[in-house]
Formats: C-alpha cells, sequence, structure tokens
C-alpha cells in the first residue's frame, strides 16, 4: 500500500511540474513570440524561476496569474503592458521590482537583428 | 538681551542657513546659536542625527533668491514669502494635489490642457510664439503585439521648438527614423527627454495607446 502511494506522489509530482512537490525548476526560456521579438531587436526572454522562487511563494503567480503547465500561458508584451502576468501590478509594473521598459534585464540579444 | 549677543545671533544665523540641511526649520535659532559657540565640532556632530527624506516636503527647508529660509515644502501649511514671490517649489508642487497619471507622476500635459499652468513661450519678451503643431504621428510598434504609437506634435511643440529635436534627433520625415524601445531606454530618440527631463517610460500604454488591426496579429 504505501510503496504505491508514494509511487502515486511521485508521478502526479512528475505529472504536474512545476508544484510545490517538484521544486527545482531552472530558467525558463519564452521564446513563443520569438518572430515579433526579432521585429523589435530583441531575442527570447530567460525566466529566472528558481529567483522568483526564493522571492516569493508559488500561490503569489500560481495558477492566478500564470497556470503551471509550460506554454499554456499566453503571453505578449501588450498584455505585460495592460497590467497582467509579469507586469501585474504589484510585480513589474509597480516599485517593487524592476519596470518593463527595463527590455534587457528579460530579453536577451538585444539589439541584435 | 543686550546689542553684542543680538550680534553675535545674527552672525549664528547666517551660518546656519549655509549649513541649512543639518537643520530643522523649527529649531534654527537655538540650534544656530549653539553652533556658534562651538563651531566645527559641533555642526559635524549634529549632520547625521537631523536626516532629511526627500520624499517628505515638510523635511526640506526652501531658501529664496536671498538665501533666507522662505518655509517648508509641505502644502498644509501656510504659504511662505517664497510661494507668494515665486511661485510653488517643484518639491511642494508635486504633493499640492496636482493631477497625476496611474503612476502617481505629475501629468504636466494635464496641466496645460486645463489651464492650471501657462508657462512664458520664451525668456526672451521680443520672441514670437509659433503656435503648437497639430499633427499626430502614429510610429508602428516593431513588435506584432505592442500596440502603434501616437506621437503628439501639438503637446511636443508646446513646449518645445521644432530644432530641438529636427532633424538631429528625429530626420523629419515618416518612416526615416530606426527607433528602438532599447535604444530609447538607453537614451536615444524619445528617451534624450523621457525618463530625464520629461515623463519616464514607466507607463508603456501612454504612448503605445493606438492598438494594431486585428488583421495584422497572427
Amino acid at each position: 500500500m504505501r510503496p504505491g502511494l508514494i509511487s502515486f506522489v511521485a508521478a502526479l509530482a512528475m505529472a504536474l511540474p512545476g508544484t510545490g512537490l517538484a521544486a527545482a525548476v531552472g530558467d525558463i526560456v519564452l521564446d513563443s513570440r520569438s518572430v515579433s521579438m526579432g521585429k523589435a531587436g530583441v531575442g527570447p526572454v530567460v525566466y529566472p524561476h528558481a529567483l522568483h522562487e526564493k522571492l516569493y511563494k508559488c500561490a503569489a503567480c500560481h495558477p492566478k496569474i500564470f497556470k503551471e503547465k509550460a506554454g499554456a500561458t499566453e503571453m505578449s508584451m501588450k498584455l505585460n503592458m495592460d497590467g497582467k502576468l509579469c507586469g501585474s501590478p504589484n510585480c513589474h509594473n509597480s516599485e517593487k521590482a524592476f519596470p518593463l521598459y527595463n527590455c534587457v534585464k528579460c530579453h536577451t540579444k538585444a539589439g541584435a537583428k | 538681551m543686550n546689542a553684542s549677543s543680538f550680534r553675535k545671533l545674527k552672525v549664528a544665523l547666517l551660518c546656519s542657513l549655509v549649513a541649512v540641511i543639518g537643520y530643522t526649520f523649527a529649531g534654527t535659532v537655538a540650534d544656530a546659536a549653539q553652533t556658534k559657540r562651538q563651531q566645527p565640532p559641533a555642526s559635524g556632530k549634529e549632520t547625521p542625527q537631523q536626516q532629511i527624506d526627500p520624499n517628505d516636503p515638510s523635511s526640506v527647508i526652501y531658501l529664496d533668491s536671498a538665501g533666507k529660509p522662505a518655509g517648508i515644502g509641505d502644502p498644509n501649511k501656510p504659504a511662505s514669502e517664497a510661494s507668494r514671490r515665486h511661485g510653488w517649489h517643484p518639491q511642494a508642487l508635486s504633493a499640492a494635489g496636482l493631477p497625476k497619471d496611474r503612476y502617481g507622476l505629475v501629468d504636466w500635459a494635464k496641466l496645460v490642457r486645463q489651464n492650471i499652468i501657462s508657462p512664458k513661450h520664451s525668456l526672451d519678451p521680443g520672441e514670437e510664439e509659433a503656435p503648437p503643431l497639430k499633427m499626430d504621428v502614429v510610429i508602428p510598434a516593431k513588435g506584432d503585439f505592442v500596440d502603434d504609437v501616437i506621437y503628439p506634435h501639438e503637446m511636443h511643440t508646446y513646449w518645445l521648438k521644432s530644432d530641438v529635436c529636427h532633424p538631429q534627433i528625429f530626420v523629419p520625415a515618416r518612416g526615416a527614423n530606426e527607433m528602438t524601445m532599447v535604444g530609447i531606454v538607453k537614451g536615444d530618440w524619445c528617451g534624450r527627454c523621457h525618463g530625464k527631463v520629461a515623463f519616464p517610460l514607466t507607463d508603456c500604454t501612454k504612448c503605445h495607446s493606438a492598438p494594431k488591426n486585428k488583421a495584422s496579429k497572427k
């Protein structure tokens, strides 16, 4: 009974990456808008999940602002600017974090064409 | 109070004006008299005790053009000599209920539109004022998901002459300027003024305000 339960929990943790059980999520590369980013002269975003884990509890972002599943949340700078996602009023649209116009803090390869 | 001590007090008052950073407005006379008696060590000791919080207008003392204390930047206190003669100090101004944007920054364009201020167009009284140029320019955002920019010539030419920007910063031809947000943040193009003397880049939607056609969103 007990080994079965443990393997069930392990399977659940593997199935739902990003939950409390499966901590240690490294950097996440966000490049679904890479064509548009290329036009704007910036590269993909490398999101430091570990850094945010240290600063905030999982529930601060999941699942209200970001869905746990990788790639499930539609993201764009427009949404950030409108106060959603990264640009939520308590996040990168407030004094608590660096502002959205600081492009190169998130976008790599700035200036590359 | 005899004449010599009164003279001493006067000298002390002058000293306190020079080192005005270290004193609160209320304690000027008493502090100044003390400092006069034990000059260099006292000023060294007292400065760190009374710290000025630049965000608290009531902790800042303003001097008039003659170097005399003109009041503190607290809008709740009665208007000082300085505000009667020279207008409000910017710090007191920002705390005095002026129109602000959603980030709490003073909205200078709104101030102009609501006729709250009417600045002189030039320091040179002989110079003729050119009327503002009523021309909005739509600057397409490079990214597909960001709203386009509407650039209002009107508000800019209200403050500035056209040769402030043209042709050194912006080539005066549509589409001739390869602007990027990265460059603007670094201080090129709009960033020559915005973030320095004009409102900062904090509110993206202040400029990126014209939604792109849905057809172009893929």
